[in-house]
This record gives C-alpha cells, sequence and structure tokens, in this order.
C-alpha cells in the first residue's frame, strides 16, 4: 500500500499549463465552428434570397417588371373611359410609375415624351407625384406606350 | 450544378440584377443580425463574451462580402449598365442619386469603421470603441437606402422580414442610447469611456 505524496509545484504548474492550452483549444475550435456556421449560413441566406426575387420573376410578380396581362388589361381599360385608368389599383400604379421612372433614370427623352402625352387623365388621377402623373397618363393614353413596354427588360425600372 | 445552369438560363439578362438584389437583401439581414449582436456584447446584457465577438466579427465580414456582392455584380446589368464609379462614388451617379448614394456612404462607413477593429491598438482602444459606435449610423443608413431604392421595398414580405430583423436590433439601441443618456444618482450625464474611474478613498474599501 503506498501512500500518495502531494504534487509538486512544478508538476501543479504543468497541470495548470495543459488545462489552459486545453481551454485555449477548445476556444479556438468553438470560434472556427462560430465562423463556418456564419459562412454558411450567409451563403444559404443569398441563396434564398436569390431564389425568393427569381420565383417572384418568374411567377409574374416581381414589383419593377409590368406583367403582360396586367399591362394590356390596365391599357385596355385606360382606352375605354379615363376614370378607369385613373382609379386603377394602386399595385399596378406603383409598378407603372416604376416603369416610368426607370425609364427617366435610362433615358430621360423617353420619359419626357411620355409625359408629353398626358391629358384629361393626369388631372383625373390628381397626384402630385411626378412618378404617378407619368403612370397615369401611360394608362391612359396610347397604344404606342403598351407595345413599347411589352418586353420585359424594356420595363424593367433597374432598381438595385 | 446543372440546377445552377438552369437558373442561370431562365433568368437570363436579369440575372446580375437578381444576384444584386439577392446579395443586397443578404446583407441587410446580416448587417442587422451583426449590429444586435455586437449591442448584446457591448451592453450589460452580455452572456458569452467571446463567441460573441467571434460571431459579431464574423457577420460584420459577411456583411461586407454581400455588400461587395450586391454592388459589383449590378456592374454586370445589361439595362443599368452602371460604371465602377457608379457604384463606388456617391454622388457620381444619375440614377436615383440620394439613395444610391445614401448605400455607397454606408458600404464605405462600414467598411472603414469595421475594418478599423484590425488597427485598434494603432488608434487607440477607446478612441475606437467611440469611432465604432457610428457603424450604428451607417447601418441605419443601409436600411434607409433599401427601403427608398429596393425594388422589393414595397412588398409585403420584405417589409415583414426588414422588420423581423431591424426592430430587435433598433430596441436594442435604443436601450443603449437611453443607458447611456441616463443620469447618474448624482446628476451627472454618464461617460464612462470619457473620464477615468476615480481610486475609491481608503475608507470606503473593505
Amino acid at each position: 500500500m503506498s501512500i500518495q505524496q502531494p504534487p509538486t509545484p512544478d508538476r501543479r504548474r504543468l497541470a495548470a499549463r495543459e488545462l489552459a492550452r486545453a481551454k485555449r483549444e477548445a476556444m479556438a475550435r468553438r470560434a472556427a465552428r462560430i465562423r463556418r456556421w456564419v459562412a454558411a449560413g450567409s451563403l444559404a441566406l443569398f441563396v434564398a434570397a436569390f431564389l425568393v426575387v427569381y420565383v417572384q420573376l418568374a411567377s409574374g410578380h416581381d414589383p419593377a417588371l409590368v406583367a403582360n396581362a396586367k399591362h394590356k388589361a390596365a391599357s385596355g381599360s385606360g382606352s375605354g373611359s379615363g376614370a378607369a385608368s385613373a382609379s386603377a389599383s394602386g399595385k399596378a400604379k406603383s409598378t407603372l410609375s416604376e416603369t416610368a421612372s426607370g425609364e427617366s433614370g435610362s433615358s430621360g427623352s423617353s420619359s419626357s415624351s411620355e409625359s408629353g402625352t398626358s391629358t384629361s387623365t393626369e388631372s383625373e388621377s390628381g397626384s402630385s407625384s411626378e412618378s404617378k402623373t407619368s403612370s397615369s397618363a401611360e394608362s391612359g393614353t396610347s397604344s404606342s406606350n403598351e407595345s413599347e413596354s411589352s418586353s420585359p427588360s424594356s420595363v424593367r425600372t433597374g432598381q438595385s | 450544378m446543372s440546377t445552377v445552369s438552369l437558373l442561370a438560363t431562365a433568368a437570363g439578362p436579369h440575372l446580375f440584377w437578381l444576384a444584386s438584389r439577392g446579395a443586397g437583401i443578404a446583407a441587410l439581414i446580416l448587417a442587422s443580425v451583426s449590429v444586435c449582436v455586437g449591442l448584446l456584447m457591448g451592453g450589460r446584457m452580455r452572456g458569452r463574451g467571446t463567441e460573441l465577438r467571434v460571431a459579431h466579427e464574423a457577420l460584420s465580414l459577411a456583411t461586407l462580402a454581400a455588400i461587395a456582392v450586391h454592388g459589383l455584380t449590378l456592374l454586370g446589368d445589361a439595362f443599368m449598365h452602371p460604371s465602377l464609379a457608379d457604384v463606388a462614388v456617391p454622388f457620381v451617379s444619375s440614377y436615383q442619386t440620394f439613395w444610391t448614394s445614401a448605400g455607397i456612404v454606408a458600404f464605405w462607413a462600414l467598411a472603414l469603421l469595421g475594418l478599423s477593429y484590425y488597427f485598434r491598438s494603432r488608434i487607440g482602444v477607446q478612441r475606437w470603441k467611440r469611432l465604432h459606435r457610428l457603424t450604428a449610423l451607417a447601418w441605419l443608413l443601409g436600411l434607409i437606402h433599401s427601403l427608398g431604392e429596393g425594388t422589393d421595398a414595397g412588398q409585403t414580405w420584405f417589409l415583414a422580414m426588414t422588420a423581423i430583423v431591424t426592430v430587435p436590433a433598433l430596441l436594442l439601441l435604443a436601450v443603449r442610447w437611453a443607458r447611456r443618456a441616463a443620469p447618474t444618482p448624482d446628476g451627472a450625464q454618464r461617460a464612462r469611456s470619457a473620464a477615468p474611474t476615480p481610486p475609491r478613498p481608503a475608507t470606503e474599501q473593505p
């Protein structure tokens, strides 16, 4: 039967160093795991956001693109009566106004020519903002605008 | 891989634009979470300090990367055709100049204030901490940019998502500012970082 001797100061120091090293290593492992999680999460977030806007685009609900059906419906009712075009849904209005503002952003001349076509529809909408005015003008006027914005790339706002 | 190529083909001319929007949304979420973690770390609600610091650093770097992708992918967009100066220098782009510039200024502020962490010993820790508080303003500027210019800013899902990630950060920010502005019992404003703590009188020491 042997009696255990108390550890010497050197042994205690060594044990403390081992313990400190083990703690440091554990902390480094935890930090690396957190970094990996953040990197993977960021990538997943980007992919998810991309897919959301892609599905939105593919399903024709992209806010910056005018869906052909909606636009045709809006312009069809607009040619019938100015009041109908003025009372179009807010979403359609905002989409069209975005279109107008996007076009004015990309080429000022086309925007000015569009706003130049505005007639009584403009006063019916009663909007003070420039974009809304041009949107009501667009929806209430000629079919040349319709044909101009039938292709998605031509009606995009270009918003980032 | 085939899924990616399918998506790329289907997205067609809008691929860069969609990627930019995706990166912008990711950047907004990451920045908001990073601000939350930073406020939790620096405030009195601290839990696991080191883990929070690592998470805050990783989230900040991921945010900067996402913003860089957000800006650089726009360079490939065939519709807008922005130049490098348009997406990197404030008040150069003619398209929605105010909102675009707000985003660019926010990015540069986030980059400078965030990356200054690696030079804090040179800057001085207290001075760096004071500077780092401005990051919250840069984040707010980025939030304003996304709500003012973002294509999806009018969408319900975007507004709900933005509220989910920004409201906690705004609350934490309000708590922090309220604590800093709260008067101490003797009526003086808290200025913990401004003045060093005076030594206790010998009679008060245990």
